[in-house]
């Protein structure tokens, strides 16, 4: 791949005595989807903060060919005291991107609103925002639908694949749900438990209306998806 | 109404124990004390009085906040800071006041000013403590979002450190505010030249107990008063902070 948005090669990461990272390989297209799925524990959310920058300490050798990223946490950690705007404008202050971004995220109108003020899932919207607001070539997903009811996530994730189609970014998805994870990927990378290593790289061939959880092609790839897991886990 | 029933059930017990007790030198009955109560509330040096010690306890909280919240947000943000400063906090807060109070009348003698430093030096360590544990509280994941979108560095202070710093200072005054009342009490009796300290220690000497003790109802109602004031002046704004993100 010339194209590659995130090279890694042979990635370690240990914590101390712990082994968490066990030689990982990858490679990610500028505008490709992939989503990872593995037991908890086994590194992923550690591999994510390695990509923002904010784990420095790890073996092997990682290529970022981008510059901005958006990092969507599981939590929507949204600052309490301050409304939607303004938690927004301190992380990239330009109005009329905001602007954009809350309406392609149907948060128009709650610009005034506390944190508190809102429902679960129009929290998680605003942290997307505060993700998208500052052009990311990348945007990670770090489960953050997993407090969500279903239409409230398959509703979010519709609104992210139909802006990722206008704007072509890559996503990185870290999820427990197969359902969520074909919704939202090209490839599937699936991982051991600590110490991880990815044991399966599972390329999802549907088209963009086929992604829909009532279609038969996606029914038939979920179980697909399904048994694979199954098996590895065993 | 359950309030009014408390104390009117207070006072029947005062009288009663009063009256078993019969000793006014220690308990006076409710009665000498009120009598004494609207005298005092006929006396203009009583208002004087009461006047002098607030506006002390106001400059004393003023003076409590201003300081002690700079120093204990540099001693929440930096480890080192609050290592260096740490000891010497400690030991001004485990001075007796009566040292102080040595100290104080030497260099100022007697006169508001004792009252007020020995007041200050007595609240200042409570108040940097808890805006320091205040700042070290601050939601990391809320710094580690900021870090991930290169929020500069002041901007994370201005917004996240301070902003997660006023409920801490809110507290700091509804904890001294209860206490600033007793100290400064103490220390006009010890080395004050008006207040209602000065007249409790008046009272002292003239052995007028049911006067003492009205005074002590003045210093307890002014206590109370302020605290409730300060809480329900804050709730509405610390609404805002205490709600979960
Ligand atoms: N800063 C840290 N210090 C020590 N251990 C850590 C740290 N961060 C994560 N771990 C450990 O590393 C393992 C992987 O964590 P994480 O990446 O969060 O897993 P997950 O795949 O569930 O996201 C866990 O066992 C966790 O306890
Ligand atoms: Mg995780």
């Amino acid at each position: 791949m010339a194209d590659a948005i995130l090279r890694v090669e042979n990635l370690k990461k240990n914590f101390g005595n712990l082994s968490v990272i066990d030689g990982w390989n990858l490679e990610i297209e500028r505008d490709e989807r992939i989503a990872m799925i593995g037991p908890s524990g086994c590194g992923k959310t550690t591999f994510l903060k390695i990509i923002a920058d904010l784990e420095k300490d790890f073996h092997g050798r990682i290529e970022k060919n981008f510059e901005r990223i958006g990092f969507v946490f599981q939590e929507p950690r949204l600052i309490p005291w301050i409304n939607v705007m303004e938690n927004l404008t301190f992380v990239f202050p330009d109005k009329d991107k905001i602007d954009f971004f809350l309406k392609a995220m149907r948060l128009e109108g709650f610009e005034d609103y506390l944190p508190s003020q809102l429902s679960g899932g129009m929290k998680q919207r605003v942290n997307l925002v505060r993700a998208l607001i500052a052009d990311p070539q990348l945007l990670i997903l770090d489960e953050p639908f997993s407090s969500l009811d279903m239409p409230v996530k398959f509703a979010i994730i519709e609104d992210i694949n139909k802006l990722r189609d206008q704007r072509k970014f890559a996503i990185i998805t870290v999820t427990h749900d197969v359902k969520e994870a074909i919704l939202l990927s090209d490839r599937i990378l699936i991982l051991s438990k600590r110490p991880s290593k990815i044991i399966q790289d599972i390329k999802i061939d549907l088209q963009q209306k086929e992604r829909d959880i009532s279609d038969t092609k996606f029914i038939q790839a979920e179980s697909e998806l399904m048994k694979r897991i199954f098996f590895l886990s065993r | 109404m359950k309030i009014l029933f408390g104390i009117l059930i207070f006072l029947i017990a005062w009288q009663i124990f009063a009256a078993i007790l019969n000793v006014p030198l220690i308990l006076p009955s409710p009665y000498l004390t009120f009598k004494s109560l609207y005298n005092l509330a006929l006396q203009q040096e009583t208002y004087q009085a009461i006047f002098s010690t607030v506006w002390k306890s106001l400059l004393v909280l003023l003076m409590v906040i201003a300081i002690g919240t700079p120093v204990g947000f540099l001693m929440g943000i930096s480890e080192s800071v609050y290592q260096i400063f740490r000891p010497a906090i400690t030991v001004v807060q485990a001075v007796p006041v009566i040292s102080w109070l040595a100290l104080v009348i030497f260099v100022w003698g007697i006169g508001w000013k004792g009252p007020v430093v020995i007041s200050f030096l007595s609240l200042l360590p409570i108040s940097i403590f808890t805006t320091a544990a205040g700042v070290r509280s601050t939601d990391k994941s809320l710094i580690e979002m900021a870090r991930v979108y290169k929020v500069p560095q002041v901007k994370i202070i201005r917004t996240i450190y301070l902003g997660s710093l006023v409920p801490f200072v809110f507290s700091t005054v509804e904890v001294i505010i209860g206490d600033v009342w007793k100290v400064i009490v103490v220390s006009e009796y010890l080395c004050g030249s008006d207040g209602i300290g000065v007249l409790i220690s008046w009272a002292r000497q003239y052995v007028d107990v049911p006067r003492i003790y009205a005074l002590t109802i003045i210093a307890v109602t002014l206590g109370i008063a302020s605290e409730r004031l300060v809480k329900i002046a804050f709730k509405k704004v610390l609404e805002k902070w205490q709600m979960q993100s």
